[in-house]
């Protein structure tokens, strides 16, 4: 207890350093078009919470940004197992995952506001970009599955679909967890990029981006702080619900 | 009787066996005793369907069914002790037939209190414990044991002996037990094979019954 509040203590000097820095930065540009003050863009952000349209502009980019991860967890799970059990399927994908996993976002992005309507330009970009990450962690927990166990399955003659269900799956189930985590992040920013393009009614990204065209930069810092802490506050929600998870297989 | 006629298995240029044959008589256990390395398991996998043979056949194996008890327990270690049992019977009996039999072997092996337990939370007696719970209660014709005592102190080894015995006596299945200890050779098998390499040749086919003694000297002088 008493640890966890020394760490508390000193997690918030080491972002109180920071935002001093940042102080410091912008007192020396003394341009608030290039720098804001901390101070500046924390009262932007006040603002912003005081209005009701921020709040319904998060929940749409929440949605997309969710949208696009969950659907690339359950395709990316999906083809991950069958890639990382058969060659030829992974021999079949890969070449597939290397091109989306090159391509530049913006090439993406702007493929996508061709293709589809301004509110799923996100959730394909989002999807697109996190399917990558959830697929080759599937594949390589689904490879690192211990063939003892295996061997065990193939003499006491269990059914594929449950040697799949509860073998693989199981084995794999920390790296997709891994995969999750670190794509969710990515899930977050590449949203945020595909709405500035795409600049659906109700989404982050289109203030960031006007904030840029009427050069409030203090709006665009505290935008940047929204999405930041959105970030942060789903990854944790995440690995807590993993460590829930976990508890409760250790109890029953 | 499962019969190995004229098998032959090699890995890359290592010849594991050439021309090998042996008998395996029904419902009774037989031992195959060697030093490490001969080959014994790769045997037992030719008879078990998991190793292909390069040339040779066997036979007497119809549509038996196998259980393994493997040196190392390999149970799932996210299910508990009632589920590991519970994932080989699955396909093969009803739910309430399943709790009947799991209940009945974990009884036997002193884990009743323990079904809820995770694997890592046994010792590895315990484990071994369930392995062999798991391997008696899939009903199979043909039980192989690979070295499932190995690493365990005298006492704990002589208490899995004396379990196996009672769980075989009750369900007499043909047995083929892998070891390299005089003692769990002597005690636990009805014939046993002394083999060496390589490629694996039988040395002796010894009988057990009165003779434990000639047995035992026989076997610590190879």
């Amino acid at each position: 207890m008493r640890n966890s509040i020394l760490r508390n203590k000193s997690k918030l000097l080491i972002i109180l350093f920071w935002i001093i820095i940042w102080e410091i930065l912008s007192l020396i540009i003394n341009q608030e078009i290039y720098l804001p003050s901390p101070n500046a863009a924390f009262s932007s952000l006040l603002n912003l919470l005081y209005n009701k349209n921020t709040y319904i502009t998060i929940l749409y980019s929440t949605y997309r940004t969710l949208n696009g991860f969950f659907l690339s967890c359950a395709l990316g799970i999906v083809l991950g197992i069958i890639c990382g059990i058969r060659k030829a399927a992974y021999d079949l994908i890969y070449p597939l995952i290397v091109i989306i996993r090159t391509t530049p976002v913006m090439s993406i992005i702007i493929i996508a506001i061709i293709w589809f309507k301004d509110t799923n330009v996100p959730i394909f970009v989002a999807f697109l970009m996190c399917f990558p990450i959830i697929w080759t962690n599937t594949v390589s927990g689904i490879r690192s599955t211990d063939i003892k166990l295996l061997q065990m399955c193939e003499v006491y003659k269990i059914k594929k679909m449950r040697i799949i269900r509860t073998v693989y799956f199981n084995s794999s189930l920390p790296y997709i967890k891994a995969g999750m985590i670190s794509a969710l992040g990515i899930g977050w920013k590449v949203t945020s990029a595909a709405e500035v393009l795409s600049l659906p009614k109700y989404s982050i990204g289109r203030f960031l981006y006007d904030s840029k065209v009427y050069l409030e930069i203090p709006d665009l810092f505290a935008w940047t702080i929204i999405i930041i802490s959105l970030s942060f506050l789903f990854e944790n929600l995440l690995k807590y619900i993993f460590k829930m998870g976990d508890k409760y297989d250790k109890v029953s | 009787m499962i019969r190995l006629v004229n098998v032959s298995k090699q890995y890359d240029d290592l010849i594991i066996l050439k021309d090998f044959n042996i008998n395996f008589e029904k419902n009774k256990i037989t031992c195959l005793f060697g030093p490490s390395g001969v080959g014994k398991t790769t045997i037992a996998n030719i008879v078990a369907g998991i190793v292909p043979v390069d040339n040779g056949s066997v036979d007497g194996i119809g549509d038996s069914l196998f259980s393994y008890v493997f040196q190392e327990p390999r149970l799932l270690k996210w299910n508990n002790v009632y589920d590991n049992i519970d994932f080989v019977l699955k396909d093969v009996y009803s739910l309430e037939k399943r709790v009947e039999i799991i209940e009945s072997y974990l009884k036997m092996v002193e884990l009743s209190e323990y079904k809820y337990y995770k694997i890592d939370a046994l010792s590895g007696g315990m484990a071994q414990r369930v392995s062999l719970a798991r391997a008696f209660a899939y009903p199979s014709n043909i039980l192989i044991m690979d070295e499932p005592f190995k690493g365990f102190d005298y006492k704990l080894k002589n208490e899995m002996i004396s379990l196996f015995k009672r769980m075989w006596n009750l369900s007499q299945r043909t047995v083929i037990f892998i070891t390299h200890d005089v003692e769990e050779a002597i005690n636990l098998s009805h014939i046993i094979y002394t083999l060496k390499n390589r490629p694996i040749s039988i040395v002796n086919r010894l009988i057990v019954n009165n003779n434990k003694e000639e047995i035992r000297s026989l076997l610590f002088n190879l």
